[in-house]
């Protein structure tokens, strides 16, 4: 029990560091969101930027004043009490926690279906290079995948978009579900529209399995290779126990157990989302909310954000390390917890 | 007695990238009925192999290249994965040498001997707990105890004995134990080596008995085949072995160990290395470090001489030419 108050206490500081932290870069980040508004009204409706600039402040009226550290004692007071403030620029004036509420399930959705389908696959195929290391099967998968892995997904997301959405239509060139499909659902056509949600997600989580599964598999199959020298493999051949129950519970178990960590960040991350994805696809989810609030210079949403992100990965790491003993009983700790 | 066992000219050898290790070369034994027979052998000189070859259990990048390997009469050589799966545990056990964690390190030791069982059509999970206790409480372990624990939590004496239970409990005709007392305090092996030949003198199991130590060949075996650079060179029961060893290399062996009356400048290493296994010298694989060497042995390999009834020698100096 102490180890889990200790291990709380600890992750309550790190995020309390990062907090502070991502604040402080976020100030220091050259523009504000007044400017970054002034400068769009000069683009958009050709007006003196001294105009415009008056026009942006008028419109956007929740832009924080006084000294930066009594923003910073501010924001952090209001944030544990669950008020993560208003946005400025980007949807002057809606709640923070609610732009974010509306976008967190989309990424979320998009984000655990493909580390899932990434994860398992990469699990799998990295097995079976392992059990078949030196062949030929083996050493051109690790060709493709360290080719996929150096691609980036910006580069993915635009061919698939370009080959599969425009050159043959096969699915949306972007946003979360169409119209239509809303309407369906307020008929009560609930199949109808998670279909086309379903369909809207299928190129976003195509792009994040093709450029994730190649990391899980190569570390897998490192990971396999391993297992598969140790001397308790042998002695379970010797004593004839069946090769399913080998793959399974000899080898799979000890070599998922370096990646689990891993996976359990990624759960953390998955918040997130991925910006290039989201901005390529106009997938409406925190990535997508992310792009906007910084080249907006949104500066409450852009920490919300962040915010958002550090608390997950900060929990999943630390839910990484309680379950860990779970499947590792070596690591286990004795009596107290 | 009659053999159980009887390894014919067997070959065995390693792919390597610079060619094949020629781990075990030529070796042909007896294993005889309820006796046990001690292996012993520096590091690489192929008993361990002699070992996962009996099993059918070598490495991928391991072969046999030709020989037979009779159980009861029947060839484990030509045997496919279906039918060894009858003789692995159930007729031929193994105990491996604690240290190389044998055991998964994420299952408890009750799982271990619950899967092994059923492995082989045993689904009474009373009669298994039952089983395994009476053979813990014999090794003298607790077994409510040994049962509920993890690999990582047992002691290596311990889990030796666990390994051994492990062996005993489908009740094989044949038991190998490879270096079931290395890494273990002298204590614990003293300990260990008492109940092993406890154990044989109530179940009367016949067992080989692989080391690197051949004091302790004394203490357990009845008979003694001597390994070098994965060939045999002399095999013979314990007695006549260690009071007339015959070949050069088993006389050096017995003069390296440490003795508690003679003074220090009795013991004799054995002066070189053991030789390259992918490609050994031509004849005798022991003439560059054998002090008896003569021309023949460079060129051409001993022929094995029966020198008396079970005491077999591969050596020049006592073929009749």
């Amino acid at each position: 029990m102490r180890w889990i108050v200790r291990r709380a206490i600890i992750a309550f500081l790190t995020v309390f560091t990062a907090m502070t932290l991502s604040f402080f870069v976020i100030k220091a980040m050259p523009g504000d969101p007044i400017d970054a508004l002034a400068q769009a009204f000069v683009r958009q409706y050709y007006m003196s930027y001294e105009e415009a600039y008056r026009l942006a402040l008028a419109a956007a009226p929740f832009v924080p004043k006084g000294p930066v550290w009594k923003q910073y004692v501010e924001y952090m007071t209001k944030f544990f009490r669950g008020d993560l403030g208003v946005s400025i620029s980007f949807s002057t004036g809606k709640k923070v926690a609610e732009i974010l509420a509306d976008a967190i399930p989309w990424t979320v959705l998009v984000v655990a279906t493909s580390l899932v389908i990434s994860f398992l696959m990469g699990i799998v195929i990295g097995m079976v290079m392992a059990y078949k290391h030196g062949s030929k099967l083996d050493s051109s998968l690790i060709v493709a995948f360290s080719i996929l892995r150096s691609i980036p997904e910006y580069i993915v997301a635009i061919l698939l978009l370009w080959i599969l959405a425009f050159q043959m239509g096969l699915f949306p060139t972007g946003g979360r579900y169409d119209y239509w499909a809303l309407e369906l659902l307020k008929k009560g056509d609930v199949l109808a529209f998670l279909g086309n949600v379903l369909w809207h997600a299928a190129l976003p989580i195509l792009t994040w399995i093709i450029t994730h599964i190649s990391g899980w598999a190569l570390a897998m199959r490192g990971s396999t290779i391993g297992v598969l020298g140790e001397d308790f493999i042998t002695y379970a051949k010797v004593r004839g126990l069946p090769s399913r129950r080998i793959v399974i519970k000899y080898v799979g178990k000890n070599a998922i157990l370096p990646l689990f960590t891993s996976f359990m960040l990624s759960l953390g991350f998955m918040f997130g989302g991925s910006i290039f994805i989201e901005f390529i696809f106009s997938y409406q989810g925190v990535g997508w909310v992310l792009y906007q609030s910084i080249t907006q210079r949104d500066w409450y949403l852009m920490l919300g954000a962040f915010n958002i992100i550090i608390i997950a990965v900060v929990l999943g790491a630390l839910l990484a390390d309680m379950l860990y003993g779970f499947l590792d009983p070596r690591i286990r700790r004795g009596g107290t917890t | 007695m009659d053999p159980i066992l009887e390894v014919r000219n067997l070959h065995v050898v390693y792919r390597s990238p610079r060619g094949y290790v020629r781990a075990v070369d030529g070796v042909s034994m007896t294993v005889l009925d309820g006796e046990v027979l001690g292996i012993v052998g520096e590091s690489g000189s192929g008993k361990t192999t002699l070992a996962l070859t009996i099993l059918r259990i070598l490495p991928s990048n391991a072969k046999i290249v030709s020989g037979s390997i009779l159980f009861r009469g029947s060839d484990l050589v030509s045997m496919d994965e279906n039918a060894l799966r009858d003789y692995r545990w159930k007729r031929i056990s193994m105990v491996p040498q604690a240290a190389l964690n044998a055991l998964n390190p994420t299952m408890k030791i009750l799982d271990h001997v619950l899967e092994t069982a059923q492995a082989h059509g045993i689904r009474d999970r009373k009669y298994v707990i039952e089983r395994i206790s009476e053979l813990l409480q014999m090794l003298r372990l607790e077994p409510e105890r040994v049962l509920r624990s993890y690999p990582h939590e047992l002691s290596g004496g311990m889990k030796q004995r666990v390994l051994i239970a492990l062996a005993l409990f489908l009740d094989p005709e044949l038991i190998i134990l490879d270096e079931p007392t290395t890494a273990l305090d002298v204590l614990t092996q003293r300990f260990i080596l008492d109940l092993l030949k406890d154990l044989h003198r109530k179940t009367g199991k016949t067992m080989i008995f692989i080391t690197h130590d051949i004091a302790i060949i004394a203490d357990v075996a009845d008979r003694v085949g001597v390994m070098y650079a994965g060939k045999m060179v002399e095999i013979g029961d314990v007695y006549t072995i260690f009071r007339d060893p015959k070949h050069p290399y088993t006389k050096a062996l017995i003069k390296s160990i440490p003795s508690l009356v003679g003074s220090v400048e009795d013991m004799k290493p054995i002066p070189g290395f053991p030789p390259d296994l992918i490609n050994p010298p031509p004849g005798c694989r022991f003439h560059p470090r054998c002090p008896y060497a003569m021309d023949v042995c460079r060129s051409r390999e001993p022929p094995a001489v029966e020198l008396r009834p079970g005491h077999v020698v591969w050596c020049w100096l006592y073929a009749k030419r």
